[in-house]
């Protein structure tokens, strides 16, 4: 515990002392009041449906651009050579990272509060799909962070990380759509992997277990693969 | 290497091997090095020193043997054997974004240091590196020289047994060097040290012993501060070189006798092997005999000559 906080502090110090943060919140908070404020006179609903879908696709170009250099860096550098042969488990570095990405997102999220505070100030919102849209979001955001820390563990090149991570999260943000092409059993198998099918209820207030599960096992997945690569040695 | 028993052996590397896929780095290397042991390695490059190190260190796992650090398994004690183990690698790897002492405190935590006693080991590992100057200062702006001394630093703190030092002169000026061989010969004697390089010269200067590796495999180890039995003597004499040879040999204890250059003022220097201790006797057999003796002075093993007798060898055995 006292490992993975050490390096949690010395992760968060690394992602808040790097420009690449405050540039990547900034443009975030800026196309998202773009968004809110276009959505609020356009529609005049108070909702933050259309809020939540364009965090979730913000995220998956965001995200990767926060993860990337998370393990590369540090391979490139030679750091992490530095950090494995130091007392600690493979995990703890894992989780530190992973821990440090993800307070990033959760900063821009409660950032993102201030539309739905906006909401209650003037208008008698529906609070349950606004919690369970900010809910779908950080799940949304911690597949991808794990993702993204996965792909960066795997190469020493951080834009090959953020890149690669991008791919891989936008084609399974849409991979349902083939779906469609697709004889029964695989449609659904594809279906199931799709991030936007499982982030859908979420944003509308239907919250699923089966949701929750897959947010969490891709999670849980990727970061032990994360060890295992680092492990692997 | 049967001199030091396994069980009191800072180092205990045995049939040590790896494989990077289907090439083979590190072949069968058995390695015992006891406390307070200054041990070289040396080899060209890609003759699988790193990957040597890497394993003691616990970076890479072997593929085959077993090493031990400490009597610790680098792979199945592998916590416990690092805690051992200060490792400074290749180009020494460092936080360019932290200042000296934020970096040091961060290692000294990953390494176990209690809270209350971090910040005297780190001053303890400034003041020994003599980093008092730059301890404020981030490291991606010190030199060469500075960023070396601290990652010796971050690998003194937790006061491991043993210290693995991979190229540490490696882009270093020329009096940064002759202060890290200073600093290395210091260090030893208080622990361990497994040093590698690729130039003769710098094994020589600081080494205690030295394990000659090529292509992966150990072709020896050779000590290079004998002990008391048997002494190399270099000696500058004035005088004809068949009279001086003659007169070298003729002392008792004397096994051989070299030239190594002769000068145009009829000087020549001269290699004598012994075993036991000449100097007096050599120098009155030089006077009697009416040459001039210049100078005297005690001549390492020509580790140049051995590496290249060892590598020839080897050469000569796979051709």
């Amino acid at each position: 515990m006292r490992n993975f906080l050490t390096l949690l502090v010395k992760e968060e110090k690394a992602v808040f002392s790097s420009p690449i943060a405050y540039a990547i919140v900034a443009v975030y908070l800026l196309l998202m009041g773009f968004t809110f404020t276009l959505m609020l006179f356009l529609n005049r609903t108070a909702e933050l449906v259309r809020v939540f879908f364009q965090a979730a696709v913000l995220f998956l170009l965001i995200v990767p651009v926060v993860t990337m250099r998370l393990l590369a860096e540090e391979r490139r550098s030679g750091t992490l050579e530095l950090l494995l042969t130091s007392p600690v488990r493979e995990i703890e570095i894992v989780l530190a990272k992973f821990v440090a990405s993800l307070t990033l997102v959760l900063l821009m999220l409660v950032l993102t509060a201030s539309d739905a505070i906006v909401l209650g100030i003037y208008a008698d919102p529906d609070w349950g799909p606004i919690y369970s849209g900010f809910l779908g979001l950080l799940l949304l955001a911690a597949a991808l962070a794990a993702i993204g820390l996965l792909v960066s563990g795997l190469t020493s090149n951080q834009i090959v990380a953020a890149v690669v991570a991008m791919g891989v999260g936008i084609l399974l943000w849409m991979i349902d759509s083939i779906g469609y092409l697709l004889p029964d059993p695989f449609d659904t198998i594809v279906t199931s992997l799709s991030l936007v099918a499982h982030f859908t209820p979420f944003a509308t207030g239907a919250l699923f277990l089966s949701d929750l599960g897959f947010f969490l096992t891709v999670v849980l997945a990727c970061l032990l693969l994360t060890v295992r690569t680092l492990a692997r040695r | 290497m049967g001199t030091i028993a396994l069980t009191t052996a800072v180092i205990a590397a045995e049939q040590l091997t790896k494989w990077y896929g289907p090439r083979l780095a590190v072949d069968r290397v058995s390695l015992a090095v006891g406390p307070g042991e200054i041990v070289g390695l040396l080899g060209p490059k890609g003759s699988g020193k790193t990957t040597i190190l890497r394993i003691l260190a616990g970076y890479l796992r072997p593929s085959a043997g077993t090493a031990r650090i400490s009597g610790l398994d680098v792979v199945d004690d592998a916590l416990a054997s690092r805690r051992r183990v200060g490792y400074v690698p290749e180009d020494a790897p460092l936080y360019g974004g932290m200042t000296v002492r934020e970096f040091l405190a961060f290692m000294g935590r990953l390494k176990g240091l209690a809270t209350a006693g971090l910040p005297a080991a780190v001053d303890a590992a400034v003041e020994r590196l003599g980093l008092g100057p730059v301890r404020g200062i981030q490291i991606g702006r010190l030199s060469r020289g500075y960023r070396q001394r601290v990652a010796i630093a971050q690998a003194l703190l937790g006061s491991p047994d043993l210290l693995i030092l991979d190229e540490p002169t490696n882009g270093l000026d020329p009096r940064q060097i002759i202060e890290m061989r200073e600093l290395i010969r210091s260090l030893g004697g208080e622990r361990t040290i497994l040093v590698t390089s690729h130039i003769l010269g710098e094994i020589e200067r600081v080494a205690d012993r030295v394990a000659i590796l090529l292509d992966g495999r150990l072709l020896g180890v050779h000590a290079l501060r004998a002990p008391s039995e048997g002494q190399r003597l270099r000696l500058h004499v004035r005088g004809h070189e068949a009279g001086v040879r003659a007169c070298l040999a003729r002392v008792p204890g004397v096994t051989a006798v070299g030239v190594e250059g002769t000068s145009a003022t009829s000087v020549a220097t001269y290699v004598v092997d012994a075993e036991q201790a000449v100097a007096e006797t050599l120098a009155a057999a030089l006077i009697a005999g009416g040459f001039g003796l210049l100078a005297m002075e005690p001549a390492p093993v020509d580790l140049e000559t051995l590496f290249l007798r060892l590598t020839g060898d080897r050469e000569a055995a796979t051709r």
